[in-house]
């Protein structure tokens, strides 16, 4: 019976053994880049593609596994998952990656927010009075987020602490080394027109103005004289109008006629195998498109 | 880190005694000065290993705040504290909205569970002579009986169940219920739900009231309370999250309007494995409608049934797969299992007898005739039969007299089912393109024993009734917000008693097609029109069937925090 006892421990102590890669289950790709940056040797998964509104999923079984056997959940967070991570993360049955645990990061919670506070009152459409959750647009805001994921990672996984402490700034450096190419990209833009405020990080980092949204109030489509309104206020102007590839593009579109102005469609993550350098590049695609206007 | 900065300093004030003993004159002020350096050099580093202890703490402690507070009550809200930052900061962009017009200051909701409220109400009517096409596809006619089987108390009344509101709808408005849901983390160690039903009469059913382990290791988790069994697919839903306003005739008849709704415990395994794959099972008390059904005291005595054995009484196993099948897909397939222990049905026919036949008690002369009433008409008999009593005598008038038996079975019951689940998430806005399916097979098998019967010679034998059931839907988000389903059931294409004597029976069969506009994420108008073709009895003429159109508008809002729903 003691034996029996003594190799069974030996077995979970074989289990619990230190992990060589961290296993990272990441929602949307801009997570899964920062991941790349920062820890390149963990296995990734990637839970949406970069047309899928995050906001919008569902839980599924695929998900679950994946989280199941997670070290680290890495989550945008301030409610954009709340439709399905919740569910699935729940069902997972990993106390691990459970919010408040060692293995739930947040990139929102990192991070100073925009659109805080506001009238918790859904006559507003979908609004989430902790704040605009949308921040992965933001480069310096992702520096800042992968730096603190790469001490996340150091906590959970010592062994390789300098390694994912050096990816992390190694990263803030590049986002440092481009920004002021972008800023002057950006200097003169006349501003843009998006769908959703899903860009807002973005056009307030480079201080390009916001000139309005499709949709009249968040998650609810517009109507005729929605967008009559906003090309009577925008006429005469200059800009673009960018929305999302899960974005009803009829909108964008109609407006776009009325005022002569380029429309994009633009997703608001990299690709899904982007890395750090992937989603500076996505960051490119986003300054040129604004600058375009 | 805490054990490097006191080495450090151990090591410094070693140092300084041991630099002392060894000096010699002349090397006194060359030894003080290389004293000095190391000091300094010392100190300095030290002073660096206590500031990046300091703000690895206060990294740790932001951390531990902004998670810390979100583990007792929403697990997604990112930190308040957040707010003030981003105003001081002043980094308002352009166009935003501004707060604090219409900004009301709240006093917060941390630690309050999270609240929703469902209100669902729907316009009903069908072309059923008396309106009562939405009761009648709940009692279609299975061999055995589903129907409510303690409805029949005879008399005194005296199951608690027995005025239980089903939410039938009635032709015009009709409030189904408000739903009341409320959920949170208790502690590292639980998450607890309740779900509470307010029907449109007032009548309050606890839906729901469990807690469920979030700490567990190896993938397992432990549920116990009141809660809807994980038996097959659709049996784990809320009517706010079915795709069609009404359940399904297998789910309905089999298991009533709840389904598995239970006390008990259940044990779920979620095995690391490359493919999804989930095992459960359950520990319930039996207090069941339709499945391991068990009569009211006066029942049991007067049908020689026994009392209710004590729970638990049933019990189930699952088991899910879902292989991987890409991003934007998912596919589940299920096996469930449940064995009720006891089971016990009254079954009640009638005997058309000539009054001057009567004496001589010949019911020989029609027995194939009597047994299908025997066995099967009692499924809607009930509804009248509510004040008759064993052997009750209604004079026709016309020297026909109608006599009442009334038949006590007992025993146990099993039930199988499949089910397989398709979800495709188009990359359309608002749901386009977006295309479930989904199906299940059902298959119900009560194994009695007659306990009494006016007819003596029955009593002892063996009955085994059999009946199955499938439905197939499939929705289609054929625009934004618009979404299409249709939807095709059956019940009863098993539909047989075997044992002491055998017989079969017709099936009941029903086509639905819907629309359902999704306004915003929180509310939903839906039309639903069924054609119902349902066998409601099968006597001395043959099939008796009820064919009918059925017509639903249906209004679902959702009010308070954003729920996630489960696959």
């Amino acid at each position: 019976m003691r034996r029996l006892l003594t190799g069974l421990w030996a077995g979970l102590a074989l289990l619990a053994a230190p992990v060589l890669a961290l296993d990272v289950v990441a929602t949307s790709p801009s997570m899964g880049a920062l991941v790349r940056a920062v820890a390149p040797q963990a296995q990734l998964t990637v839970l949406a593609g970069p047309d899928r509104d995050l906001h919008a999923l569902q839980a599924k079984p695929s998900m679950i596994r994946a989280l199941r056997s997670a070290d680290l959940l890495v989550a945008v967070g301030a409610e954009l998952e709340m439709g399905w991570l919740p569910a699935a993360s729940s069902s997972a049955a990993n106390p691990d990656i459970l919010p408040g645990r060692e293995g739930y990061f947040e990139a929102a919670a990192q991070v100073p927010l925009l659109d805080v506070g506001g009238p918790a009152d859904r006559a507003m459409g979908d609004v989430h009075p902790a704040g605009n959750p949308h921040v992965d647009l933001d480069p310096v805001r992702m520096a800042q987020v992968a730096e603190a994921l790469g001490a996340r990672m150091a906590r959970l996984h010592p062994g390789n602490a300098a390694s994912y402490r050096a990816n992390a700034r190694r990263f803030a450096k590049a986002v440092e080394q481009r920004l002021p190419q972008w800023q002057a990209e950006l200097a003169d833009a006349p501003g843009a027109v998006l769908y959703h405020r899903d860009a807002i990080y973005l056009l307030e980092r480079f201080e390009v103005p916001l000139l309005g949204t499709i949709e009249p109030v968040p998650g609810v489509p517009p109507s005729g004289r929605d967008l009559r309104a906003l090309a009577g206020k925008l006429r005469g102007g200059e800009g673009i109008i960018i929305h999302a590839p899960y974005q009803s593009p009829k909108g964008p579109r109609k407006l776009g006629r009325e005022l002569g102005w380029p429309v994009e469609t633009l997703p608001l993550s990299p690709p899904v195998s982007a890395d750090g350098d992937g989603y500076l590049r996505h960051i490119d695609r986003w300054v040129s498109a604004v600058a375009s206007a | 880190m805490n054990q490097s900065v006191t080495r450090a300093a151990l090591l410094g004030a070693l140092l300084t005694p041991a630099a002392a003993v060894t000096a010699g004159d002349a090397d006194i002020d060359a030894l003080r000065a290389e004293l000095e350096a190391m000091r300094s050099q010392y100190e300095g580093r030290i002073r660096a290993l206590e500031s990046r202890l300091s703000d690895a703490e206060q990294a740790a402690d932001v951390a531990r705040q902004a998670a810390g507070a979100d583990a007792l009550s929403l697990p997604m809200t990112a930190p308040r504290v957040l707010r003030s930052q981003s105003q001081a900061s002043g980094q308002v962009p352009a166009g935003s909205r501004s707060a604090g017009l219409f900004d009301a200051v709240t006093s917060g909701t941390a630690f309050n569970p999270q609240i929703s409220v469902i209100l669902d109400g729907n316009y009903y009517q069908d072309d059923t002579e008396d309106g009562n096409g939405a009761a009648l596809v709940g009692e279609a006619l299975q061999a055995g009986g589903g129907g409510h089987a303690h409805d029949h108390g005879a008399g005194g009344h005296d199951h608690g169940d027995g005025g239980h509101a089903h939410a039938v709808a009635e032709p015009g408005f009709n409030l189904r219920s408000a739903e009341l849901y409320f959920s949170a983390t208790v502690d590292p160690y639980f998450d607890a739900a309740s779900y509470i039903t307010i029907s449109g009469d007032g009548d309050v059913t606890l839906e729901e009231a469990y807690f469920q382990t979030r700490s567990l290791p190896y993938g397992l988790r432990v549920k116990g309370g009141k809660f809807l069994s994980d038996f097959g697919y659709a049996n784990n839903q809320h009517p706010h999250q079915w795709d069609f306003v009404d359940q399904n005739l297998p789910y309905l008849n089999l298991l009533g309007f709840h389904g598995i709704q239970d006390t008990g415990v259940q044990l779920t395994w979620l095995p690391e494995l490359p493919v999804y794959t989930l095992l459960g099972a359950e520990a319930l008390q039996g207090d069941q409608e339709v499945f391991g059904a068990t009569l009211g005291d006066t029942d049991q005595t007067e049908l020689n049934l026994g009392d209710t054995d004590s729970g638990p009484r049933l019990f189930t196993a699952f088991a899910k797969v879902a292989p991987e099948i890409g991003r934007n897909h998912a596919l589940q397939i299920g096996v469930s299992y449940a064995h009720a222990t006891q089971h016990q049905a009254v079954h009640e026919h009638t005997h058309a007898v000539h009054e001057h036949e009567h004496d001589e008690h010949d019911h020989g002369h029609d027995e194939h005739e009597h047994e299908h009433e025997h066995e099967a008409e009692h499924a809607h008999a009930d509804e009248h039969a509510h004040d008759e009593h064993h052997d009750d005598m209604h004079d026709h008038g016309d020297g026909i007299t109608e006599e009442l038996h009334r038949a006590g079975l007992a025993g146990d019951a099993d039930l199988w089912g499949i089910d397989l689940v398709y979800k495709y998430d188009a990359p359309g806005a608002y749901g386009q393109g977006d295309a479930t399916f989904q199906t299940e097979y059902l298959r119900s098998s009560k194994d009695l024993t007659v306990r009494s019967s006016a007819h003596p010679e029955r009593i002892g034998s063996n009955r085994t009734f059999t009946t199955d059931g499938l439905y197939a839907q499939a929705t289609y988000g054929f625009l934004p917000k618009w979404k299409a389903g249709l939807r095709y059931d059956v019940l009863g294409l098993t539909n047989e008693v075997s044992g002491g004597r055998s017989d079969s029976f017709g099936s009941s069969e029903r086509w639905t097609a819907n629309v359902t506009w999704s306004l915003s994420e929180f509310s939903q108008l839906r039309a639903q029109y069924a054609y119902n073709d349902i066998l409601v009895g099968e006597g001395d003429h043959g099939e008796e069937r009820e064919q009918f159109s059925a017509f639903y508008l249906q209004f679902l809002m959702s009010l308070g925090s954003h729920g996630a729903h489960e696959f």
